[in-house]
């Protein structure tokens, strides 16, 4: 089996390289990349989709296929750390630690002990973790809001100035995991819940799947959102401006899913009980 | 003007030189993170600055947006880089890596792995 594996890596691997050998010499004037493409890009892309940032252009309109499996890379890569970190059903296997609040008694309850989840005088204590210096969690919640406002201004952003889905999808995503720091990981959970994370990794693909049927369905080609002008009731340049807007959004919500998640599972050890 | 932001932009290069030596050349992990954590600090502060007034020459409503973008960064960064600094020191302190001390040369111990 390793062998039969190791001869099909090597077979592609060389159909690879034999392909690239006959790639055009890197920077050739004459290759029909700069001789046609890039100056379409570059003269065209602000008359036919008004947005002004032509790396967004490209990569959200004209090289729409291309990223669109980008995020679908990014949501199968989240689903294989889900199965590759996430440990199930152990979690009533160790003792935990609560704090009496009116009292401060910290108890002890063994594996199989009644667990007094329901009063609200008993705080849960972490076994295998101590809560960060106050200078750390202090900051971390000064910071959350902004690096939120500054996300969803990368995501809105992204036609006028570097920026765009992925990038304030990391931010975003950063931003939970500082609230995560700030906080615990149980205050994080029952804020922004495993099955929320796992939930939105789908529904931003299926955003970026939807804008390309919809345009699909209204009559164009996949991905073409220049026929979204007749339910928007805008001119087809401002629709594909929207369009990459929409996309945007779907990527930026998979990749906040995904990074929060994968922060989860690490923190944790794959148990989502206690940790950071 | 352009005479300050020349003094501000050396004062932060200075400071930026002086990080970069410390971290080089401290003994260990906590004298390391000393440097790292203020010098740079300084340092973004003095030159952020330098390229705020350089903008703020020719003064209009685009360069003042500019320097008020400059002056959020600053501020962020100010906050957040010395937090970072002392959460790392922190994680130093909780995995148990202690701190260096002055010996005679070649006498090493077990401990300096902490």
């Amino acid at each position: 089996m390793k062998t039969a594996a190791a001869l099909l890596v090597l077979l592609f691997g060389g159909l690879l390289v034999y392909a690239s050998l006959e790639f055009p010499a890197w920077g050739d004037p004459m290759a029909p990349a700069s001789r046609h493409v890039s100056p379409h890009y570059i003269e065209r892309s602000l008359a036919e989709t008004s947005v002004p940032n032509i790396v967004t252009a490209v990569l959200a309109d004209y090289r729409g296929y291309d990223t669109m499996f980008e995020t679908i890379v990014i949501f199968t890569a989240g689903v294989a750390c889900l199965f590759l970190l996430r440990i199930f059903g152990r979690r009533s296997s160790e003792s935990r630690l609560y704090r009496h609040l009116p009292t401060g008694i910290t108890l002890r309850i063994s594996r199989g002990g009644a667990v007094p989840l329901s009063s609200k005088e008993f705080e849960r204590i972490d076994l295998q973790w101590v809560p960060y210096s106050v200078v750390v969690r202090t900051t971390c919640r000064l910071i959350v809001p902004f690096s939120q406002l500054f996300a969803l201004y990368v995501i809105a952003h992204g036609h006028h100035s570097p920026g765009g889905g992925f990038q304030g999808g990391v931010i975003l995503g950063a931003s939970i995991i500082l609230f995560a720091i700030a906080n615990n990981l149980r205050a994080s959970l029952a804020w922004f819940s495993e099955k929320l994370a796992v939930l939105l990794c789908g529904l931003g693909v299926s955003i970026y799947v939807a804008t390309g049927a919809l345009s699909f369905l209204l009559g164009g080609n996949f991905l073409d959102y220049g026929t979204l002008s007749k339910p928007f009731a805008m001119g087809a340049v401002a629709a594909r401006s929207l369009g990459i807007l929409m996309v945007e959004i779907g990527v930026g919500i998979t990749v906040m899913a995904v990074m929060v998640h994968l922060y989860y599972g690490l923190a944790s050890a794959g148990r989502h009980d206690e940790g950071l | 003007m352009d005479l300050m932001a020349i003094v501000l932009l050396c004062g932060g290069l200075f400071f930026f030189t002086g990080g970069a030596i410390g971290i080089l050349r401290f003994p260990d992990f906590y004298s390391r993170l000393h440097p790292a954590g203020k010098l740079d600090t300084a340092g973004q502060l003095l030159a952020l600055s330098a390229v705020a007034l350089i903008i703020l020459d020719d003064l209009s409503r685009e360069h003042l947006l500019t320097a008020a973008k400059i002056g959020l960064i600053v501020v962020f960064v100010y906050l957040t880089s010395p937090t970072a600094t002392h959460a790392i020191v922190d994680a130093g302190v909780r995995a148990g890596l202690r701190p260096w001390e002055k010996r005679p040369a070649g006498e090493t111990t077990d401990d300096d792995l902490g």
